[in-house]
């Protein structure tokens, strides 16, 4: 059996059968922090949702606390899903439900604990990600930091091996975002949960990564530690943490050569 | 001295009960997770009956996840009336981070909703509900000015959108007001004709249906369905664009909504739905007189002239005034209802129901006044 918390084989996805991602191999060791990172529409959240199931690759093989999750039956996923956590991009908060019961949802559905310990839990959850004052506040009564807040606690109520987070500094104030980012390092360090996020932060890339894998023209252009990426002569990897636009650099492109050329016959 | 219980299996943890003279220790050995919550939890309620000082030995736990602190914070939490604590140096480094890392907030806990009192309720529905009505008031007649102020002014009015408004309400109702008027005119001249027939008088049922159908049935059938068809599309589209922000993106272009968006969809119903009527009441009357002609046994020539002679001209004006306002009634109503949605899709949905609740409503109160303006009154 695999040893790694998540082990991603060859694997092809898109949409519409226009493959977004071609051929994709990674693995994450338990207890490790992994950013996924890459620039806009290279395919970050697509491979986010074939890793957790709610799209089915056209090829390639997603083996989730060591077992591939798309060969299973919608009983087992559910059982097998009870293990992991989804931070979504917008928080994803059932809008016809509180704070409380939204983060009290999974443990009402799955297990049998009594109504105290779920109150303590939710309280306590609450507590960690400063929301406790929330509890009887609808979704559409937050704000859009204090909704990702509530997810996160929502993604954790059931302490899951691994936690998945979709852009979870986007749209915060760098001093929430920061505080998040604590967050996710101590939940680690006491939990020794297997994090996975996808995010451009860079702050936040440098905060709390142990291992990036960079996504470009469809497929993983770099996979290692946040150092080496940092010290990496790969192009896509520079533009990235250099914070350079896209393309070629205009001052040696063939467009100044063009400009060049025709300022001299000019003179 | 002390008595050793035999150590009982509670999901992954066990534990053991010693009693000493002063105090009960449960010495608790593995991982204390939430499958061993709800066991232990029961095992523990009768201890914490008695009047003696329960103590958690949690030296031997390995793990421990949320549930299990959970329950940790909820027996000691009560300790003042259970006295149950845990053994001091038995909690571990890595267990006591973990129950601090739950414990570090709590000083901003939400108020209890149900502390507010019978009348403080009802007192703040009656506020909720007259501040719903006056903005109510203020929204339609600012979307009435507006939209007669546009009238007159050259390019205000966005005529394309009214045209495809007019296609919506009107057009594509057509259908389902004919089916509906041509079913309510078959009912209402079947029961006439049964009732006038005990009397002798179901010749009379060309009257019947006429003055039923124009007076009242036309006008309330073609508002209802068009309450419930456009008027609950207007809330909804309209609520729609409010959620995403797209009603935002207007306001910050200099662009009114009031003009922009209700113009074309108040226009549209005001001049549709009094059309529909006149078109669902010569549908009723035929339905009308197909009872009269096949059922009654009266001559067709015989029925028009009757259903003619029997209208006069306050019964159509009467009701295409109340058609026009039920029409104004149900577009002010459904942009009302959509401008004033907040948060997500669920308000959609919400904003959507209770704009065609509200329109139905306002549509029976509506014809009532008329009927009393129109027949008792003048």
């Amino acid at each position: 059996m695999n040893e790694n918390a998540l082990h991603v084989t060859d694997l092809t996805a898109g949409y519409n059968e226009t493959p977004v991602l071609h051929q994709v191999t990674f693995s994450v060791r338990p207890g490790e922090i992994r950013v996924i990172l890459g620039g806009s529409g290279c395919g970050k959240t697509t491979l986010l949702k074939n890793i957790i199931g709610l799209e089915k690759p056209y090829g390639g093989q997603v083996e989730l606390l060591g077992r591939d999750i798309h060969l299973l039956d919608t009983d087992e996923r559910n059982r097998h899903f009870q293990r992991v956590g989804v931070l979504f991009q917008n928080g994803a908060l059932l809008g016809s439900l509180t704070v409380e019961e939204n983060v009290a949802l999974p443990l009402r559905l799955h297990t049998t604990l009594p109504e105290t310990i779920i109150t303590e839990m939710v309280r306590m959850k609450l507590g960690l990600v400063n929301l406790e004052h929330a509890v009887h506040l609808f979704p559409s009564e937050l704000s859009g930091g204090m909704k990702k807040r509530a997810a996160l606690a929502r993604a954790m109520i059931m302490d899951p091996e691994v936690l998945f987070c979709d852009e979870p500094s986007a749209g915060l104030d760098p001093l929430t975002g920061a505080e998040l980012d604590a967050l996710i390092l101590k939940i680690r360090q006491l939990f020794s949960m297997t994090i996975i996020v996808v995010t451009h932060e860079l702050m936040s890339i440098r905060t709390i990564a142990d291992k990036v894998l960079m996504l470009a023209h469809g497929g993983v252009a770099f996979d290692g530690p946040l150092l080496e990426a940092q010290e990496s002569d790969n192009p896509d990897i520079q533009q990235f943490f250099l914070r350079k636009p896209p393309g070629p650099n205009v001052a040696t492109g063939p467009l100044s050569d063009i400009l060049f050329t025709k300022s001299n016959q000019s003179e | 001295m002390n008595v050793l219980s035999e150590p009982v299996k509670s999901g992954h943890v066990t534990h053991t009960i010693v009693r000493s003279e002063h105090q009960l220790t449960v010495c608790l050995t593995g991982p204390l997770d939430r499958s061993s919550v709800p066991v232990l939890m029961s095992a523990i309620a009768p201890l914490q009956r008695e009047q003696t000082a329960i103590v958690l030995d949690l030296a031997a736990v390995t793990t421990i996840d949320s549930a299990g602190i959970a329950l940790l914070l909820n027996l000691c939490s009560k300790s003042g009336q259970a006295r149950c604590s845990l053994l001091e140096n038995s909690v571990s480094d890595y267990l006591r981070r973990a129950i601090e890392l739950y414990s570090r907030t709590g000083h901003d806990r939400a108020p209890d909703l149900d502390a507010r009192g019978f009348f403080e309720r009802i007192g703040e529905q009656y506020v909720q509900r007259w501040a719903s009505f006056s903005a109510f008031i203020y929204l339609a007649a600012d979307c009435s000015v507006e939209t007669f102020k546009g009238l007159f002014r050259k390019g205000m009015v966005r005529w394309n959108e009214v045209m495809t408004q007019t296609v919506l309400i009107g057009s594509q109702a057509l259908p389902i007001v004919a089916l509906i008027a041509l079913l309510v005119g078959l009912t209402l001249a079947f029961q006439s004709a049964y009732q006038l027939r005990i009397f002798g008088a179901d010749v009379f049922v060309a009257q019947m249906t006429g003055i039923a159908m124009v007076r009242e049935m036309g006008p309330l059938m073609t508002a209802i369905l068009v309450a419930g068809r456009s008027g609950s599309s207007i809330a909804a589209e309209i609520a729609t664009m409010k959620v995403s922000e797209e009603v935002d993106a207007l306001q910050v272009m200099g662009i009114d909504p009031r003009l922009y968006l209700a113009a074309p969809r108040v226009l549209a119903i005001v001049t549709m739905v009094p059309l529909l009527t006149v078109f669902a009441i010569t549908v009723g009357i035929l339905g009308g007189f197909i009872v009269g002609v096949f059922y009654v046994d009266l001559a067709p020539v015989s029925y028009l002239t009757q259903t003619i002679d029997s209208l006069v001209l306050k019964d159509l004006i009467s009701s295409l005034l109340k058609s026009m306002v039920f029409a104004w009634g149900i577009g002010m109503i459904g942009l009302y209802y959509g401008f004033s949605v907040r948060g997500g899709a669920e308000e959609v949905g919400k904003a959507t129901t209770t704009s065609v609740v509200v329109s139905i409503f306002y549509i029976i109160a509506m014809d009532c006044i008329f009927s009393i303006v129109f027949y008792v009154l003048i």
